[in-house]
């Protein structure tokens, strides 16, 4: 399951090029990271400061119809875990090596823990930073499988693993 | 777009069996609608995005894409643009994945007019619209919420901020506000140059998109890159109102607009989105020459019944500093030197801490190399792998996560004083009396209150100022400035930015003789600013400078003359009301004519209320080989 869904995301990649050559305003899968490598240093704090820019590929146009992992512009919702890891692995790492935090509990939403399971899903996920978090650059798609490890080999958490 | 339209025509007249019969049918709607005078009620031209000109009278729409029009001239001709559209209401085109029926590509007209001409489904029959109905399952709207970043440090220019819409859906909590939608309007386009950009962005030139992005992008966008501390408004929009707002969205689509960055910008067409949700709701009318982000929050708020509530979210910075607010020195010392790799994370020192200590010291130094690193100021390659460290470090510690809470401002961005200010009052220079008019459209200068803004930032478009001498006749132009930025932000042990100025405009220059012709000068500079934490309750700053001058006219030798000095002051709040610039100027023009420009310089604002203050300014000035001294008080008023 997990292996087709990261053949998947580097099949949109593909296809995001292609698209985009196509001058269409929709970048598939596995665009979150690579939109935020040419937002540091000046020039974008800059541009940032006229409050009103945005390059194409940070935003969605609505109703261009299906392309890549959104539909008209919303994420599908097979893509919706491993977009929204993508796009918060920072602060996700920050918030599993204290326990908490916004990030942190919007992924369990996602993932669909519930309440009485959340406590656990936190300390869980903070006492396998160092295995979740491997290395110091981890992937989308490492991320997702180790997540998914730690949350298996869990008896009260193996359920959740499942939605992964 | 005589091609489409005659497309349309074919597609509309000729081929279908069913037309004929439905064409009474679309007769005996049109004839409806031009009783009901349809197509002047506001609904329809809101849904239209009708403007009246500025200059002249009679209205267009702002829309600038044909794609978004039935009729050919839909763009000026709201009438043929209903018949139009109920005609084209009759294809029976089926959706596809790149094309919809139009039904379902003007739904929110659809909506409107079903309601106002109560279709007959037998002889209009309702297209299913899958697409749009997906689209809104998967929004599952709940509620509206109007996102506000502010201001970031020492970036007066992003004072002038930003707004979006946030669609919050039914099962979303304050702690899961992530996974919301935001939608916003912005200019499409990969310009990395900021002067391009601003320049293209004057005139028009970018086409603006309506676009939709996942919250969590736009939260990283600003509170952890930019560093601007997000203010949400929750607004009260029943369900009826949100379906309205996002079927306008949809049929907006990707529709564009010429992107103008003074009235038609990412503010002024989300409100426009708010006036299609509640009809009655007049937000757009307030700005016809220019709309500041800000200004549009405060005609949302002022709105009686549209704000539910206010959510503060505060931007990394403003956590980290409420972090070092509350941590010894030497403790915030040794996140610094973890950030920036001078000990390691198993360091005796920090083992040495009380473990709630050593939680606080390990997350406070993740966040600055963070902070270093997103701001590109850390560029040691291992940065990566010391983030990590620190994070395993502290995820061994068995302590709660110990984040502290910031306070809320108490006064919000909508709150601050109104951006423009008018000013009356009198003076006397070297005996002369004189009486002085000033007026600034926009937006804030070092001396307003700084309740609602960023203190130490500066940001003027259009400053001017009339003055008439007793004994002399009109008024004449004292000074004018289109642009004025000042930028003072104080360094510290963590935080160490470069305070900058820039402006440019007319002014007076003392020739010797005494006359005083207006020459035109661009001015600039950059320095070091630091709080005084010891003076007035730690509310001062004191700033040095070293600025450069051009000044040119045809009373130069040459036209021009270039100088250049340094400058220092101090700016300091006595009590919320009463504020004081202190300043000594010293430029040597060496170039062009040769001559000394100081000046020094003492003014005082006393707020009377929030739209109201007074201000006493006294000076002494020297240009050439003249020195004078001079004094005014003026009272103004913010509006």
């Amino acid at each position: 399951m997990l292996n087709k869904k990261l053949m998947a995301v580097a099949v949109a990649g593909l296809f995001s090029t292609g698209a985009m050559a196509a001058g269409e305003n929709n970048i598939g899968c596995g665009w979150g990271s690579k939109v935020f490598d040419g937002q540091r240093g000046i020039a974008p704090q800059v541009l940032g400061a006229t409050t009103n820019g945005t390059s194409g590929n940070q935003t969605f146009a609505i109703t261009s119809g299906t392309s890549g992992c959104t539909q008209d512009g919303v994420v599908k919702s097979n893509w919706k875990t491993a977009m929204f890891i993508d796009g918060n692995k920072e602060k996700l790492a920050r918030d599993m090596s204290t326990g908490s935090g916004e990030s942190l509990e919007s992924l369990a939403k996602l993932i669909g823990v519930e309440d009485q399971h959340k406590a656990a899903f936190f300390q869980t996920t903070k006492d396998n930073f160092a295995h979740i978090f491997s290395t110091d650059n981890s992937s989308t798609d490492q991320v997702l499988a180790s997540l998914k490890q730690v949350l298996a080999s869990d008896s009260e958490l193996a359920q959740y693993s499942q939605s992964i | 777009m005589p091609g489409r339209w005659i497309l349309q025509f074919i597609f509309l007249w000729s081929p279908l069996a069913g037309f004929a019969a439905d064409n009474a049918y679309l007769e005996e709607l049109i004839q409806r609608a031009r009783q009901a005078n349809l197509s002047q009620r506001a609904e329809w031209l809101n849904l239209l995005h009708y403007k009246p000109y500025p200059y002249w009278p009679g209205s267009r729409s702002l829309a600038d894409d044909p794609e978004f029009f039935n009729a050919p001239h839909g763009k000026t001709d709201a009438a043929g643009e209903l018949e139009a559209t109920l005609a084209v209401f009759f294809s029976t085109a089926e959706e596809t994945d790149k094309t919809q029926n139009p039904q379902c590509r003007f739904i929110a007209r659809y909506r409107w007019l079903k309601q106002e001409l109560q279709f007959d489904p037998a002889r209009l029959p309702k297209q299913p619209c899958r697409r749009f109905y997906q689209w809104r399952a998967s929004l599952d709207p709940h509620e509206i919420t109007l996102v506000f970043p502010a201001a970031y440090l020492n970036n007066p220019a992003s004072m002038y901020g930003h707004t979006l819409l946030r669609i919050d859906a039914r099962d979303q909590d304050e702690h899961t506000r992530l996974l919301a939608y935001s939608i916003s309007y912005a200019a499409g386009t990969d310009e990395t140059s900021g002067l391009i950009f601003a320049v293209r962005g004057l005139f028009g030139g970018y086409p603006g998109v309506f676009a939709i992005t996942p919250y969590y992008l736009k939260v990283r966008e600003y509170s952890d890159i930019e560093n601007r501390d997000v203010w949400e408004y929750q607004l009260t929009l029943t369900p009826e109102e949100i379906d309205r707002l996002l079927m306008h969205v949809w049929e907006l689509g990707p529709t564009h607009f010429d992107y103008y960055f003074f009235d038609e910008n990412c503010a002024y067409h989300l409100l426009s989105l708010l006036e299609v949700a509640r009809p009655g709701l007049q937000l757009t009318d307030q700005f016809r020459w220019w709309a500041i982000p800000s200004d549009t929050v405060r005609a949302v708020t002022d709105q009686p019944g549209l704000l539910k509530r206010v959510v503060y979210r505060p931007a990394s910075v403003s956590i980290m500093r409420q972090r070092l607010m509350q941590m010894p020195v030497d403790q915030s010392r040794l996140a610094k030197d973890l950030a920036q790799q001078r000990i390691d994370a198993n360091d005796d020192r920090l083992r040495e801490l009380p473990a709630l200590d050593h939680a606080r010291v390990l997350e406070l130094g993740y966040e600055y190399a963070s902070y270093e690193a997103a701001t590109g100021r850390n560029k040691a390659p291992d940065a990566v792998t010391r983030m990590r460290e620190l994070l395993l470090a502290r995820s061994q510690l068995k302590i709660p996560p110990q984040k502290p809470g910031v306070p809320v401002p108490s006064v919000r961005p909508d709150e601050g004083h109104k951006t423009s200010r008018i000013g009356i009052g009198a003076g006397s220079r070297d005996g002369r009396r004189f009486g002085e008019i000033h007026l600034r459209p926009t937006y804030h200068d070092l001396l307003d209150q700084d309740a609602g803004y960023t203190r130490g930032a500066q940001i003027q478009f259009f400053d001017m100022r009339w003055r008439h001498y007793r004994g002399e006749d009109g008024l004449r132009l004292e000074e004018f400035k289109p642009l004025d930025i000042v930028s003072l932000s104080p360094r510290n042990d963590f935080f160490n930015p470069i305070s900058w100025k820039i402006n440019v405009g007319w002014t007076r220059k003392h020739f010797p003789g005494g006359d005083e012709p207006l020459v035109f000068r661009f001015n600039g500079g950059s320095g070091l600013a630091y709080s005084a934490p010891g003076l007035f309750g730690g509310n001062a700053v004191y700033y040095g400078f070293i600025e450069a001058a051009l000044d040119a006219g045809s009373r130069f030798e040459s036209n021009y003359t270039l100088g250049a000095g340094p400058a220092i002051g101090l700016l300091a709040n006595v009590s919320e009301r009463w504020g004081f610039n202190l300043q000594a100027r010293s430029l040597r023009y060496g170039l062009g004519d040769d001559h000394w420009s100081r000046e020094l310089a003492l003014e005082q604002r006393y707020a009377l209320t929030r739209q109201s203050a007074v201000r006493l300014r006294l000076s002494r000035k020297q240009e050439f080989q003249d020195y004078w001294n001079s004094g005014d008080l003026s009272v103004h008023f913010y509006f």
